[in-house]
């Protein structure tokens, strides 16, 4: 390994737009979010999609970005089948149900992806310098960084209900949906207590509530690339409103004879 | 220099004092080591030193905290977090960042240090600690041991004067624990001040320069490192402490349930050839082959990464095996069949309470409830004053008996105990071997995954050693046979 220590530690691992500035990043999150329930046809939503895709694949997640297309293009389809099968009831909760699910699909890509590609310090020192007080972003921070243990904790937990005999077969599980959700939660929470005090007993003797400047491990800071992205953004946004009002916005896919 | 000057603290809301009338000098490059029974007051020491009480922890202070003839009370976390570094007992819960490089970073970040000096601090840690190999690379992948060598690592790039670790032994195997003795040589050697607080301490007993006993919020006994080691063995289980030498107490150990033939019809447990892998990967698990009858207490040993839970996973049916089988009473046993009859007691407690108090814990996933039994074993676990309690208000040796309650009313014929005396004090360890042994009585074969050797030495009666390539029981161990297993890893 010809790389020395300093060149490790300088190092990162995601590239390309993973590089812009956290502020830019949850800037376009936040106003996606709006655009995606804000927009009706079929055109413009494949069209934001197709960019978060690309993207994607321009900040080294090209998996996540394609998998998340594939996802979009099958449910969208879904819909427009369910469109043509009319049982009462159902057949409108199923069609708000599925509308929304593929506005928020997405929303979900982006916010993934924001999260695998922003080092928390980075996103720490940019919090800091948008004026966020250390009070907000401190609990933001610990959420990002409790989010992956979920999924471990969750695991383990479903492991000591298998063995208990708890909802372990999945027709249990239905039959009493409520007391299995209790029983998940209930560990969880605790754990979740446990943990964030330990965590911030951990932070607090490291000075996590310091109150002065920081500076992150890598550069980060808006710059030329930065306010090019927030302009090219705002600009594609735009056309997307302008062209759900206009005709196109009425094209619908998956046409069924 | 550390000065506790007629120093009491009483936690809010508490009847009494946790620290009472403390006197203490700790020079500067000393090594002090805390020991005492849970609860008296060790971790109160720690946290009045690294500026949680009374800023995290509130509550009472009276008397004088000084280093360097300032006041620590009166400073804030926040300043003393450049002067003394903690490293906490669990390794999970230490980290802040994702990333094991940002990770080390984390401190010298909210000193405000600038690039330049984070980058060379943080390079300095890496290679004084030898952590080159654990740079950028995910926290979750790596091992409790490696986790906790990252958070030293974190501290160190702060460089306090002073040192204070929590326990740091509860969560490591011996391979770790040794590296961790590697680390606290260096910082002995850099003249930083080290203060310890933990259970067990064989692996300090080169390092200290004294031994503090604590007991009920003071200091009632001082040791010099000679006077510690060569402590009577009679005094010392008076007082709740454990071996200094455990190795050299083998010849006490081993002690087998009193007949192990009162049990007339002995079920066998036997596995044959059992072999699993994750996915398409090397196997974990390979051709392991081993009998083992009710009555049996087997200690399941091995470094970390031989596989030991993986073996209680599959052994417990929550995976299913890839090749061979497990057998009980002459029956093959499906994952599904093996869930039914086993119960596992987890490390962590909380992950197995689930509902809000102890009696409905205990009959919790039964359809027919034996009230006498279920009266019978909340008196046995000495739990019958709590049975209305939510669990969550319990303490961890509280809430283990609880998880051990449920195995009882379960009936379970099959038990495993994943690491149950780490963090237990001495007396403790006693009462969670006796249990264990109890539950043996009654017919259970019980599988324990433990780093504890003295724990290990009292309860079990056969060992199963996952660390050569063919898996190996031995039965009835003898001398040499612990002898082996603690010195490899000791020489590892």
């Amino acid at each position: 390994m010809s790389e020395s220590v300093r060149e490790k530690i300088m190092a990162v691992s995601f590239h390309g737009t993973a590089r812009l500035d956290p502020r830019i990043k949850l800037f376009m999150l936040i106003v996606l979010g709006c655009i995606s329930f804000f927009i009706n046809g079929d055109i413009p939503e494949l069209m934001l999609m197709l960019a978060i895709t690309a993207f994607a694949c321009a900040g080294s997640a090209p998996g996540w970005g394609i998998r998340m297309l594939v996802v979009y293009l099958v449910i969208s389809y879904l819909n427009t089948c369910l469109k043509y099968i009319s049982v009462p009831g159902i057949s409108l909760l199923m069609g708000i149900f599925g509308v929304t699910v593929l506005k928020m699909i997405p929303i979900v890509t982006m916010a993934r992806w924001v999260l695998k590609s922003t080092y928390m310090d980075e996103l720490t020192v940019a919090l800091e310098r948008a004026g966020m007080p250390r009070a907000v972003i401190i609990p933001f921070v610990v959420m990002f960084r409790y989010i992956p243990t979920l999924g471990i904790e969750y695991r383990m937990i479903r492991n000591t209900m298998k063995i208990r005999g708890v909802s372990d077969t999945i027709f249990k599980a239905l039959i009493h949906p409520f007391a299995t959700i209790e029983y998940i939660l209930i560990p969880l929470l605790m754990r979740c207590l446990k943990v964030s005090d330990e965590l911030a007993a951990s932070g607090t003797t490291r000075g996590m509530e310091r109150e002065n400047k920081r500076y992150c491990l890598s550069e980060t800071g808006f710059g030329l690339g930065e306010y090019v992205t927030a302009a090219l953004f705002v600009v594609y946004m735009v056309v997307l409103v302008i062209l759900d009002r206009s005709s196109i916005g009425q094209y619908v896919f998956w046409r069924q004879g | 220099m550390i000065r506790f000057i007629d120093f009491s603290f009483r936690y809010d809301g508490m009847p009494e004092d946790a620290l009472k009338h403390i006197n203490l000098e700790i020079k500067d490059g000393a090594f002090v080591l805390l020991t005492g029974r849970s609860g008296c007051g060790k971790s109160t020491i720690l946290r009045a030193l690294n500026g949680l009480i009374p800023h995290f922890y509130p509550g009472r202070t009276s008397g004088k905290l000084l280093y360097a003839d300032r006041s620590l009370l009166e400073m804030n976390p926040s300043e003393t977090a450049g002067i003394v570094g903690t490293v906490f007992q669990d390794p999970r819960s230490q980290f802040f960042m994702t990333d094991t490089t940002r990770e080390l970073a984390f401190g010298c970040i909210n000193m405000g240090y600038t690039r330049e000096e984070i980058i060379d601090r943080v390079e300095k840690a890496v290679k004084e600690l030898d952590l080159e190999t654990f740079l950028n690379r995910s926290i979750f992948s790596l091992s409790s041991g490696e986790k906790q060598q990252i958070a030293i690592g974190s501290i160190y790039a702060l460089s306090p004067d002073v040192y204070i670790f929590d326990e740091p032994s509860a969560n490591l195997d011996h391979e770790a624990i040794r590296r961790l003795t590697g680390i606290l040589k260096k910082l002995r050697e850099e003249g930083k001040t080290v203060i310890i607080a933990d259970h067990r301490y064989y692996y300090l007993r080169d390092l200290i320069d004294c031994a503090l006993y604590i007991e009920n919020g003071q200091i009632t006994a001082e040791f010099t490192r000679e006077e510690f080691c060569r402590l009577d063995k009679a005094y010392r289980i008076q007082k709740g402490l454990r071996a200094v030498y455990p190795e050299k107490e083998i010849g006490d150990g081993f002690k087998k349930p009193a007949d192990k033939g009162s049990n007339n019809k002995k079920q066998i447990f036997r596995v044959e050839g059992l072999s699993f892998s994750y996915g398409k990967g090397a196997n974990v698990l390979d051709q392991i082959s081993f009998e083992a009858a009710s009555g049996d207490i087997v200690g399941i040993v091995g470094h970390n990464g031989a596989g030991k839970t993986t073996l209680i996973s599959v052994l417990t049916g929550i995976l299913k095996e890839k090749a061979g089988g497990v057998y009980y009473d002459g029956k093959k046993l499906s994952p599904a069949k093996r869930r039914k009859l086993s119960y596992l007691v987890m490390q962590d407690a909380d992950y197995q309470l689930f509902t809000a108090s102890v009696e409905e814990e205990l009959v919790l996933g039964m359809t027919g409830v034996d009230r006498t039994l279920l009266d019978d074993t909340l008196d046995r676990l000495a739990l019958s004053e709590y049975r209305d309690r939510h669990p969550a208000s319990l303490s961890e040796g509280q809430k283990q008996r609880v998880t051990i309650g449920a195995s009882i009313m379960k009936n379970s014929k099959i038990l495993y105990f994943d690491e149950p005396t780490s963090g237990l004090d001495h007396d403790s360890m006693i009462r969670v071997s006796g249990l264990i042994k109890d539950l043996s009585d009654n017919g259970a074969v019980i599988f324990l995954v433990s780093h504890d050797l003295e724990f290990i030495m009292n309860t079990c009666t056969d060992l199963l050693d996952l660390d050569p390539d063919q898996a190996e029981m031995i039965k009835e161990p003898d001398i040499r046979s612990i002898h082996n297993y603690s010195f490899r890893a000791e020489n590892s």
